[in-house]
């Protein structure tokens, strides 16, 4: 494996009243998918703005590319694309002209045909000549994508780019996002969609009043704090709950569905085995595994809803 | 280079489809050569209206309100003699009034065959106004034409108007020309400069331009070099119309272009460096308004320096659009290169203060 794209140090950035990081250590491999994950003001942002050179830290070292940002950011500042958070494309550019002055402050002349090429990608041909400012919110972070990819980066920071989209938008998005990641471009992605990141993230690093409070694919951590599956008796009410019971298995009653939690996945076989030999009338047996959100409020002890956390 | 034209043409693109700015920058302009034109055109004003009430009603009060009219600086009105003269000004609004008392004829007769007699004519107004002192001064000025016919005396002293040795005929619009491209030297670059900044920061604009390869002078040097070329588009259609409607003589000489250029520099720059206290669109505007507006009618873009009191005289040497005005007046209008020269020289001065202070204050980066 050869130098992170992204190496993390002990960074901390605090501001007279805070600490919006709090020594916080990461890195990320050469075509990975990387999610900081959290509830809004968790310092998600502003670890991304420090790594994009847009703020200095107060303490810690970043490099991206293997150059420091604090020093050399204007070296790598065309192998790196940037959306921002809450991106807005200029009102009165057609999706095209945005492309075409984009590349140009990279000092990258793009003909007509890579121009075309960059609009189809992100899937704008039909918009391409329609006025930023009547695109839908979805286009326009797609925009911001086109805007972002413009210098061929090997390097893509998306900063929470799918807030505020509805869920056709979302999934739209990251369809776009899957595609980047199987052309070979790392991305750092900040979310505070728990099912963004699971959907996407190779690697996820949870982040909670500028702390990383957990670190690892969503499959590990999910194995690691999402306590077990869960197996769903549909339908089966009171007299599939008092048959469950009456085998010795610890179940409880979620309106008509009889729930049973399976902590360690090995017994996931031999309960579900138990639980087929039961003769009580039900809709469907089903197991459902436990989620980033069971991870989340495990680890932060609270929900999170459009990046809030719910008390 | 090419990062400076890339976004000096993604920039004016976005201009000229804003119609707001177009509308001011190219048309506006336009409106107010035409509007002021207008009101005081080809004989350089307008007549004041003076109502008169002829109480005397004789040839000789007859003789002296004809002798107004032909001043061409009133037009009189009759008020009829038996009306009450203060309740009929105070009724009709009338800023300026005279009154020839009865006797007045005969006054005349009287000192014409020896005989000691004076007559006072009444003139009522409202003094505050312009208006009435241009009536006072053709009153005293017929008054004192009619003094000397009843003395039988010959004028001594005599005035005798002409035009300005070696220059051009000039009218109104020649005067008002250059006042009218420094005002659009100050609002085009300074307003717009300001609500630029201030969206893009609220839309976050800097932080992205500070991701690609464009520096922050070469985004203020797009801007400048955008607006002299749109200033120039401006003032040619000033002068295209100042011709066609008006008869311009006013001429655009390379001096004048330098201080166009310098100015646009300067009110460019100063509208970045105020966009380095705007936080959002609603800043920008008050900001740019407190300091444009007074100092466009302070620096005598519209009324000359001179004709103020004298302590917004001095105010006005402290104002960068003073020397716009005026070293446009003295090169378009005075043929006067010499002291258009000073000016450009201070108003580069002003112009590479406010850049520095815009390249280096204004921050595309967080905290």
């Amino acid at each position: 494996m050869g130098d992170p794209v992204i190496d993390v140090r002990d960074l901390s950035k605090h501001y007279a009243d805070i600490k919006a990081i709090d020594g916080i250590t990461f890195n990320v491999e050469k075509g990975e998918m990387f999610s900081l994950l959290g509830p809004n003001g968790a310092g998600k942002t502003t670890t991304v703005e420090i790594l994009e050179g847009l703020r200095d830290p107060t303490s810690g070292e970043a490099r991206v590319l293997g150059v420091d940002v604090r020093t050399g950011y204007r070296k790598i500042r065309e192998r790196v694309g940037v959306l921002p958070q809450d991106f807005e494309p200029f009102d009165r550019l057609q999706p095209r002209e945005a492309v075409a002055y984009w590349a140009q402050l990279f000092d990258r002349t793009l003909t007509k045909k890579e121009i075309d090429d960059l609009i189809s990608t992100v899937g704008l041909s039909d918009r391409a000549e329609t006025l930023a400012m009547n695109l839908s919110g979805g286009e326009k972070r797609r925009l911001g994508i086109a805007m972002s990819l413009v210098g061929r980066p090997q390097l893509v920071f998306l900063d929470e780019p799918t807030t505020g989209l509805d869920p056709g938008a979302r999934r739209e998005l990251w369809g776009l996002i899957r595609q980047l990641k199987k052309e070979g471009t790392t991305i750092l992605l900040t979310t505070h969609y728990l099912d963004e990141a699971e959907q996407l993230a190779d690697d996820v690093a949870i982040m909670n009043h500028g702390k990383i409070v957990a670190r690892g694919s969503p499959a590990e951590l999910i194995a690691q704090y999402g306590r077990g599956s869960t197996i769903v008796l549909a339908g089966a009410g009171e007299d599939g709950l008092r048959a469950v019971q009456a085998r010795g298995i610890t179940a409880e009653l979620q309106g008509v569905d009889v729930v049973v939690k399976v902590p360690v996945a090995s017994d996931m076989r031999r309960m579900l085995e138990k639980l087929a030999s039961i003769d009580t009338p039900l809709n469907e047996i089903y197991t459902r595994r436990a989620s980033l959100e069971d991870v989340f409020l495990s680890l932060v002890g609270a929900r999170m809803q459009e990046g809030v956390l719910a008390t | 280079m090419n990062r400076i034209l890339a976004d000096m043409k993604a920039f004016g693109t976005q201009y000229l489809r804003s119609r707001v700015g177009t509308f001011f920058a190219l048309i506006f302009p336009i409106l107010l050569i035409l509007l002021f034109g207008a009101i005081f055109g080809s004989s350089g004003s307008s007549p004041v209206t003076l109502y008169v009430q002829d109480l005397d009603n004789t040839p000789a009060s007859h003789a002296f309100t004809d002798a107004l009219n032909k001043t061409n600086v009133t037009t009189t009105r009759t008020i009829p003699g038996s009306t009450d003269f203060s309740q009929y000004i105070r009724d009709h609004s009338i800023n300026v009034a005279l009154q020839i008392p009865s006797g007045f004829q005969d006054a005349l007769s009287k000192a014409q065959n020896g005989t000691v007699a004076i007559v006072n004519l009444t003139l009522a107004g409202d003094q505050t106004q312009s208006s009435y002192g241009i009536a006072v001064s053709a009153v005293e000025a017929v008054a004192t034409r009619f003094n000397l016919q009843v003395a039988k005396a010959a004028s001594v002293v005599d005035v005798l108007p002409t035009s300005i040795p070696g220059l051009r005929h000039l009218t109104y619009i020649d005067l008002f020309l250059p006042g009218i491209i420094g005002f659009t030297i100050l609002s085009t670059p300074l307003f717009g400069m300001t609500a630029i900044c201030a969206e893009y920061r609220s839309r976050r604009y800097f932080k992205l331009l500070a991701t690609t390869k464009l520096s922050k002078p070469e985004w203020l040097a797009a801007k400048v070099i955008f607006h002299i070329v749109l200033l120039f588009a401006s003032v040619a259609l000033m002068v295209l119309v100042g011709i066609l409607v008006f008869g311009l003589k006013a001429v655009v000489t390379p001096m004048a272009i330098l201080i166009i250029i310098a100015g646009t520099l300067e009110f460019t720059s100063l509208g970045m460096a105020l966009g380095i206290f705007v936080r959002d669109p609603e800043t920008g505007a008050a900001i740019a308004n407190a300091i444009g507006f007074p100092m466009m009618f302070l620096a005598g873009s519209f009324f000359p320096v001179d004709a103020m009191p004298a302590f917004l005289q001095t105010g006005a040497r402290f104002l960068p659009l003073t020397y716009i005005n005026e070293g446009l007046r003295a090169t378009m209008t005075f043929a006067n290169d010499a002291t258009a020269l000073v000016d450009l020289l201070v108003t580069l001065g002003f112009a590479a203060v406010f850049f520095v202070v815009a390249a280096r204050g204004l921050s595309w980066k967080s905290k």
